[in-house]
């Protein structure tokens, strides 16, 4: 069975720094055998922000017909979800926020319906992965963002032991990420430690 | 003249807890003399920030819709009030979008240096962020903080005060809280007054010169 890696690109602009930074994730990841990737650019698919409806909560699906449908299952059959967001005023960009909303599908699942978000034999076997990038270099400058992308990973069954993070301080002009002197390497380092623990994972007997 | 105080409603849903916690400041606010107004984002066309830096090189945004107005708006208000519901530990996409956008702003005050507030008016200007959240965690609205923070310093507010109700999930609705609505009405009424105190002062009656 190969592994499956889902990735968002959610920043507004194509190939900035966050994306590049999934690239190089990327790459690191497809290097090694059995592992496949599908990429989504939040820019180029229709993802409405949550209407806050709570409709959810009893119909255990979102009532919004938009790309959330055909992400719901990639959502669930994933064992990697990898988000990469540009840091926008010390927050996730609105249009990554939107994904991170509208997951409340999964919540409204797992804590309202006491459904399964993914087969119990799949829990503890999922990882997830948080890129960010930012203009400014204050040691706080993620801190908001990784509080919702906790949430997100957690509704979807991702445990907070197993997201790996690459954070980026201090990149912002268009491109600015190839000149950082860590960045690439650290990206490539990510994508193999990520391979590894999702093999060690995906061996390990029963629920984690 | 009077204290100018504006609402900016960014939940989805309209009169929802937040909305109404809104809806109690503002009423407190125009009770205490205030022009009041209400914006509510999501009846507003508009597109999120593009990321595009455009603004980094030429002043002012290339996105002309209807949140440019709204700009303007809040540029001339007294006291500019931001609300929201947490949704996963954060404000609401339609927030977000609206903020993100004030990067043109920035731009002004940290790039083109254009644009500078004095203490004096921030002092003046006051801003106020308004949320309820279902879960009742004391960290809840810690990441919604810096992000009105930032905003607020774009914008030449002073971060005046939160009304904000955790745990709303335990009361049903933001009506069966014990202190909210109160609290929300007082601190409308009292950012006036200290608004209002502070305007008085602005314009001294002219001096032997």
């Amino acid at each position: 069975m190969p592994i499956k890696v889902l990735a968002f690109a959610t920043g507004p602009r194509r190939h900035g720094n966050s994306e590049t930074l999934l690239d190089w994730v990327q790459a690191s990841m497809g290097e090694e055998p059995g592992v496949e990737i599908e990429k989504f650019a939040l820019s180029e698919i229709r993802v409405n922000p949550c209407r806050g409806c709570n409709a959810c909560e009893t119909l255990n699906r979102c009532v919004q017909r938009d790309d959330m449908d055909m992400l719901h299952d990639r959502i669930v059959e994933a064992d990697c979800i990898v988000f990469a967001t540009p840091i926008y005023c010390m927050g996730i960009c609105s249009q990554g926020k939107a994904l991170v909303d509208r997951a409340q599908v999964f919540r409204s699942r797992k804590y309202v319906l006491k459904l399964p978000v993914v087969p119990p034999e799949r829990k503890g076997k999922r990882l997830g992965i948080f890129i960010a990038a930012a203009g400014q270099k204050m040691e706080y400058v993620f801190d908001g963002a990784i509080l919702s992308v906790k949430c997100f990973f957690h509704v979807i069954e991702v445990k907070d032991r197993d997201i790996e993070y690459l954070l980026v301080r201090g990149v912002d002009a268009a491109g600015e990420v190839e000149t950082h002197p860590t960045a690439r390497e650290d990206a490539r380092a990510t994508g193999k430690r990520a391979v590894a623990r999702l093999r060690e994972m995906l061996a390990s007997p029963g629920a984690g | 003249m009077s204290v100018r105080v504006l609402g900016i409603s960014g939940s989805p849903h309209r009169h929802g807890n937040t909305e109404t916690l809104l809806d109690a400041f503002l009423e407190g606010a125009e009770g205490a003399g205030a022009a009041v107004e209400k914006v509510v984002l999501k009846d507003l066309d508009f597109t999120p920030c593009q990321g595009c830096n455009a603004c980094h090189r030429k002043d002012g945004c290339i996105v002309q819709d209807e949140l440019t107005p709204l700009f303007d708006r809040i540029a001339s208000a007294d006291c500019l009030v931001l609300a929201s519901p947490i949704y996963t530990m954060g404000i609401t996409a339609e927030l977000k979008g609206l903020i993100d956008r004030g990067q043109f702003l920035w731009a002004r005050k940290y790039i083109a240096k254009t644009l500078s507030y004095s203490r004096d008016h921030q002092r003046r200007h006051k801003g106020v962020f308004i949320s309820t959240a279902g879960q009742s965690w004391d960290h809840v609205f810690d990441g919604a903080f810096p992000i009105l923070t930032a905003f607020f310093d774009i914008t030449g507010f002073e971060y005046w005060d939160n009304v904000i109700a955790n745990t709303m999930d335990r009361y049903g609705t933001i009506r069966g809280h014990p202190t909210a609505l109160a609290e929300a009405g007082e601190k409308g009424k009292q950012v006036v007054r200290v608004i209002g105190k502070l305007k008085g002062e602005e314009a001294p009656p002219r001096g032997k010169s």
